[in-house]
């Protein structure tokens, strides 16, 4: 209906149709471009790439600026206008780092991530083999149960789940901000979608040469779908290091807390010190920062995923 | 079944068939043993404590259980008429009223800009979508220090635009806008990635048949990518709407904890959690969370009802 509603404007839209398809089709790089015709084709494509550098930097910008003021000196962080050089006055994140147990904090944030990992990965690809991989009465409804899951806000299990925990006596533990997390719905969900995209000749090829569940399940099915299993637990990691409202229920003593409630504290307890403030928040956001930047195929392909989940 | 030998084959398919349903019932048992570890976990965490809620709603509990009274409708009733509960709502549609045109305008306006294969784009791509996988105390703190009222680079821009200064977050009327501004800078990448990954769905044949009918690039946009897209518009609606409602981390990490300056920034989950975790009303807390997970659910029923009838599907 589109191409039909053009062609009645084709006539009147006459001049930008030739001088567009000049600059779009005709000049493909099979053509070697004169020197000049390159300069004019850059020349048009720099004030979208300006633009762009700018959005880019403007999105850089304020972790940059915690950048400056941790290595201002002091007479430089209260200076209007502000700044944007830096001064490498170091000494402040040795400061900043003696002033808080920040090695315990960061272990803490990396074990309950990891522990997390570990647990989420086994009931998510124990749940996702099941549903994909197994006939049973009851798949299609069981999957359903699942994916609800993902339409329960959490607030409706949070107080709750709070409440339980002081029941069995688990609060102020690890075990507190590890096990609520215990499954990956979003992992049973993509698995699964990968498991059933498998040939059903592996499966069945397997099962005849007297292959159980579980090894299939181990030595066929997982390295195949190594990929998926990192992008959850890149995931689940960086959803762990991040998050702030649970650990903030649920921990009291320092020695189980994660880094972001400490630093969190930290912020509140040193408010008026903006390069002390500015040093810890930049060695306890670098690692997460790292582990993005090294890794964000990953998170790119599982948030196009995750579109369809409940597109 | 066939007719040769009537006898033998019965006997076989006895066998075969008390075979096969041991099969089943085995399958079926290791199906059971696979999925239970899930099962349990989101029984316990997930679908018993959220019928739970509903229940806890209507009692007057404290913690460790003694003293349990019925409350009837009354946490509701004090809830809904609580002059900061109806704040905190209107608080939290004010920020999601914010949220949702602004993601769903930049989000389409940064993804058609850096849409290119090229090297470049890609790196800008990457520094639109770090912040997302920011933590929010972390990254509060370079805010701080941009919205800081005296020294603030936000306040800088302004005076060299010439505008009146501004008190940023110390402002009651300014509060919600300046982490609505910090919002968009955090999430906004997710939505640009989803975008471009939407953008790569619309067919490049229909584009180029319509460039070489004569419609110019706004033409083709308007008319052709934008409807094409318009499902990935809807879900960004939704699920920036959902999200806008859950917000709680940016407030924590922008007020210090506080939802002030005069609750102007009291979302109603921070709200929820203020009155659970630091006043230790857990009943009262958990009507006021009902009525936000209705709140949200009717958000959800709305995308799945809506989505199947006005959205245009490819």
């Amino acid at each position: 209906m589109e191409p039909r509603a053009c062609t009645t404007e084709s006539t009147r839209a006459h001049g930008e149709a030739t001088t567009s398809s000049t600059a779009g089709n005709l000049t493909m790089p099979t053509v070697r471009e004169s020197p000049s015709k390159k300069a004019i084709r850059l020349a048009k494509s720099l004030p979208r790439a300006v633009v762009a550098l700018v959005i880019g930097m403007s999105f850089l910008l304020p972790l940059y600026i915690a950048l400056v003021t941790s290595l201002d000196t002091r007479a430089d962080v209260f200076q209007f206008p502000p700044h944007l050089t830096l001064d490498w006055q170091w000494s402040v994140y040795t400061r900043a780092w003696h002033m808080f147990r920040w090695a315990m904090y960061l272990g803490n944030t990396v074990l309950i991530a990891v522990v997390t990992i570990a647990i989420a990965l086994i009931t998510s690809i124990l749940a996702a083999y099941a549903l994909s991989f197994i006939e049973f009465r009851g798949r299609e409804f069981v999957f359903t149960l699942i994916l609800l899951v993902m339409m329960i806000p959490s607030e409706a299990h949070l107080i709750p789940n709070f409440v339980f925990l002081a029941f069995i006596h688990l609060l102020d533990t690890y075990a507190a901000q590890i096990l609520p997390y215990g499954v990956s719905v979003f992992g049973i969900f993509l698995l699964r979608q990968f498991f059933l995209s498998l040939p059903k000749d592996y499966f069945e090829a397997a099962r005849i040469e007297g292959c159980g569940h579980l090894q299939f399940l181990w030595s066929i099915a997982l390295p195949m779908c190594r990929p998926i299993l990192f992008t959850i637990s890149l995931y689940i990691f960086i959803g762990s290091w991040n998050s702030l409202m649970w650990p903030l229920m649920v921990t009291q003593s320092h020695h189980v807390q994660p880094v972001e409630v400490a630093l969190a504290r930290f912020l509140n307890n040193n408010s008026v010190d903006w390069r002390r403030l500015s040093a810890a928040s930049i060695f306890t956001t670098v690692p997460v920062i790292a582990l993005f930047l090294f890794l964000q195929g990953y998170i790119i392909r599982g948030i196009a995923r995750g579109e369809g989940i409940q597109g | 079944m066939s007719a040769h030998s009537p006898f033998a084959m019965s006997v076989t398919n006895a066998a075969g068939a008390r075979a096969k349903r041991r099969r089943r019932l085995r399958d079926a048992l290791t199906a059971f043993l696979f999925l239970s570890p899930a099962l349990v976990f989101l029984a316990v965490f997930v679908y018993v404590p959220s019928v739970t809620a509903f229940a806890l709603a209507f009692w007057h509990y404290h913690l460790g259980g003694a003293n349990t009274t019925w409350a009837g409708w009354s946490n509701f009733t004090d809830a809904v008429t609580f002059n900061i509960f109806q704040q905190s709502l209107a608080n939290t549609f004010y920020y999601a009223a914010m949220m949702v045109p602004a993601i769903l305008i930049l989000s389409v306006v940064i993804a058609v800009l850096i849409n290119k294969a090229s090297r470049y784009y890609t790196f800008i791509r990457t520094l639109v979508l770090l912040p997302y996988a920011t933590p929010a105390v972390g990254t509060a703190i370079g805010w701080l220090w941009i919205f800081d009222p005296t020294y603030g680079l936000a306040n800088g821009v302004l005076h060299a635009l010439g505008l009146h200064p501004s008190m940023w977050l110390q402002s009651p009327r300014m509060a919600m806008p300046s982490i609505a501004i910090y919002s968009l800078w955090h999430g906004l990448g997710f939505d640009v990635v989803i975008v471009m990954s939407a953008l790569a769905s619309v067919p490049k044949g229909i584009l180029e048949a319509a460039s070489v009918d004569g419609a110019g690039s706004a033409r083709r946009f308007f008319r052709i990518t934008l409807p094409l897209i318009s499902p990935t518009m809807f879900f960004i609606t939704i699920v920036t709407t959902i999200g806008t409602l859950q917000s709680f981390a940016q407030v924590y990490a922008l007020t210090g904890g506080s939802g002030g300056p005069e609750f102007a920034t009291t979302t109603t989950l921070f709200l929820i959690y203020e009155t659970a975790f630091i006043y230790n009303h857990f009943s009262y807390a958990s009507a006021m969370a009902v009525i936000l997970v209705l709140i949200i659910l009717g958000f959800t029923l709305i995308q799945r009802w809506a989505g199947r009838r006005f959205v245009f599907y490819q």
